[in-house]
């Protein structure tokens, strides 16, 4: 091959019109319109409704909404979302790496799946809240037990999913790597990792769903710490109003949990929309 | 997507033809590709326990510079070959040889393009050209200004940043091939590379292949389920017959280069396709 061979031009091509980009995903900004008026509505129908049926398990938004003021208003109340963040923040982190590392091993060797399977399907859907009293028994009211069920809810999601990414990345691209004399390291960071990172990701964001989930499961059956036990507290005093606070305390922190995973999972896997 | 006519209605000089003497100036002279009575079958996996008898005693010698098309009906183990002379897989008997030593997994000597591109879809175009040359472990400016003379080569230049799923089928493919002749390798191995692609955009690629061809004078080994094709773009057209896979004949293209359309408006042209098509047709299980 002579090295210096010159470089024409290419006759490009008259029928090979690339098609033009996708357009971007539908933006908050647009969306945004028809969410404000559904959640103006709703607002509006739930007060008129707590306000004319004076149901004592329906107070007026209004009246949740001053209590959600109050409470926020509270040296307690804020030490008790700061440990409910805590217990998730920790635990989340937890199930990330156990179920991520777990995952990929299920995924790129058959005989750990073929042994783990059966658990990790039997332990996704059974209602993990079983498993409670064996965390209490193990941890007593520790933070051990917070953390066991935070985990529990949400490693199991981020444990298939990331096995399922594995397992599915195109076989024409590993292939393709291998033809131009990757290693099997390089393909594992350059091919492997990058083609799962979908997938992977929507895991993630259901582990962390759930995650929230547990977080008050345990915190209400359990532990009695965090917004779980404010929320059983009020409960008990059937202060309806303040339960309905503590849960859009909940709503908005899963929503703002939500939204940071998304904006990871946008950067990590922009190409793939 | 203004900038795609910007490049197709650029018109340039006809490639350079390298003289034979420059050829053999840099040839190494031995055969480039030698297959010796290589036999592959593929066990049944759990499920099936028969096994297929993808390839029965091939031999085959391909010459440097030679560029070589292998045609023959679906399941005739053409895309196993080409696998096995890439070092994916490997065979049960018999030797394979590149450049006179025996192929014991992939090599820097051989490229491959893919029929299904395998581009990877979250890597741009410049990224993706220069994929090959990154698990070489070549630094990132080098490889991408390697990579972006390439994409010119290829007719792409103004794409680089562009992702797969922007690009047509046509261009796609232009990638793959960009991407191959980024290492710049000694042996081209192509399966079915425009077997993805519209007729059109398809012979626009053929010409494409043969012009840049024309000053790189790979080797190549390419396979197709076209007969035009098969004639158009070889010096050698390998017919393989299946059940087992076997050579069943080796053709001659003994046409005049630089090829082209007008190629295939010539009576040898059309002799030598229908010389094919009847051969193939006693081994076509409708
Ligand atoms: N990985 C594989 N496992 C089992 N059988 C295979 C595999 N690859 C190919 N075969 C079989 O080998 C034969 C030849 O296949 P292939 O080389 O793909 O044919 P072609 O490319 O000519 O259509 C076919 O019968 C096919 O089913
Ligand atoms: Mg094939």
């Amino acid at each position: 091959m002579a090295a210096a061979a010159p470089q024409p031009t290419a006759s490009a091509a008259p029928f090979d019109p690339a098609p033009a980009p996708r357009r971007p995903r539908r933006s908050l900004a647009r969306r945004l319109p028809v969410e404000g008026l559904s959640l103006l509505a709703g607002s509006l129908l739930w007060e008129i409704a707590g306000r004319t049926m004076d149901l004592p398990w329906l107070p007026p938004l209004s009246m949740i909404l001053a209590d959600l003021v109050t409470l926020l208003g509270q040296e307690s109340v804020r030490a008790n979302i700061l440990a409910s963040l805590q217990a998730l923040v920790i635990g989340f982190a937890i199930s990330l790496v156990f179920g991520l590392v777990v995952g990929a091993l299920m995924g790129r060797f058959l005989s750990v799946e073929a042994a783990l399977d059966i658990y990790v399907n039997a332990l996704l859907v059974a209602p993990t809240i079983i498993l409670i009293p064996v965390f209490f028994a193990i941890f007593g009211l520790g933070d051990g037990t917070r953390l066991s069920v935070v985990v529990v809810y949400a490693v199991f999601v981020i444990i298939i999913n990331t096995m399922t990414a594995i397992k599915t990345v195109d076989p024409a691209m590993v292939e393709m790597a291998r033809a131009f004399g990757a290693s099997e390291a390089f393909i594992i960071r350059k091919v492997m990792i990058p083609a799962s990172m979908p997938l992977v990701m929507a895991g993630v964001r259901l582990g962390l769903g759930r995650a929230v989930k547990g977080m008050i499961t345990g915190e209400m059956l359990v532990t009695f710490v965090g917004l779980g036990a404010l929320a059983a507290r009020f409960g008990s005093q059937f202060d309806m109003s303040k339960v309905f606070a503590v849960s859009l305390i909940v709503l908005i922190l899963a929503a703002v949990t939500n939204w940071v995973a998304q904006l990871v999972d946008d950067r990590l896997t922009r190409w793939a929309d | 997507m203004t900038d795609v006519t910007a490049a197709s209605t650029e018109t340039q000089p006809p490639a350079p033809w390298p003289d034979d003497a420059s050829l053999a100036a840099a040839s190494h002279g031995g055969p480039m590709i030698e297959l010796r009575g290589v036999s592959k079958e593929f066990l049944g996996d759990r499920s099936s326990t028969t096994t297929t008898h993808a390839l029965d005693n091939i031999s085959l010698t391909v010459n440097e510079h030679e560029f070589i098309t292998v045609i023959g009906p679906s399941g005739c183990g053409k895309t196993t070959l080409l696998r096995i002379v890439a070092g994916l897989i490997p065979y049960d008997s018999g030797q394979v040889l590149v450049k006179g030593k025996p192929v014991t997994g992939p090599g820097p000597d051989r490229a491959v393009v893919f029929q299904s591109f395998a581009l990877l879809p979250w890597a741009t175009v410049l990224e993706n050209v220069a994929f090959g040359l990154e698990t070489r472990g070549i630094p990132r400016a080098e490889r991408e200004e390697q990579a972006r003379v390439l994409i010119k080569t290829v007719g792409l230049a103004g794409f680089e940043s562009r992702l797969p799923r922007h690009l047509s089928g046509g261009m796609q493919q232009r990638v793959g091939l960009a991407r191959a002749l980024a290492v710049n390798p000694d042996i081209l191995l192509m399966d079915e590379p425009f077997g993805a692609i519209d007729e059109q955009t398809r012979r626009i690629m053929q010409e494409e292949l043969l012009r840049i061809w024309g000053y790189r004078r790979k080797t190549v080994l390419f396979v197709t389920h076209s007969m035009e094709e098969a004639v158009l773009l070889a010096d050698r057209v390998i017919l393989m017959s299946p059940r087992p896979g076997r050579v069943h004949e080796i053709i001659d293209v003994p046409l005049p280069r630089p090829r082209g359309r007008e190629t295939e408006r010539t009576r040898e042209f059309t002799d030598i396709k229908e010389l094919l098509w009847d051969k193939l047709r006693v081994m076509q299980t409708v």
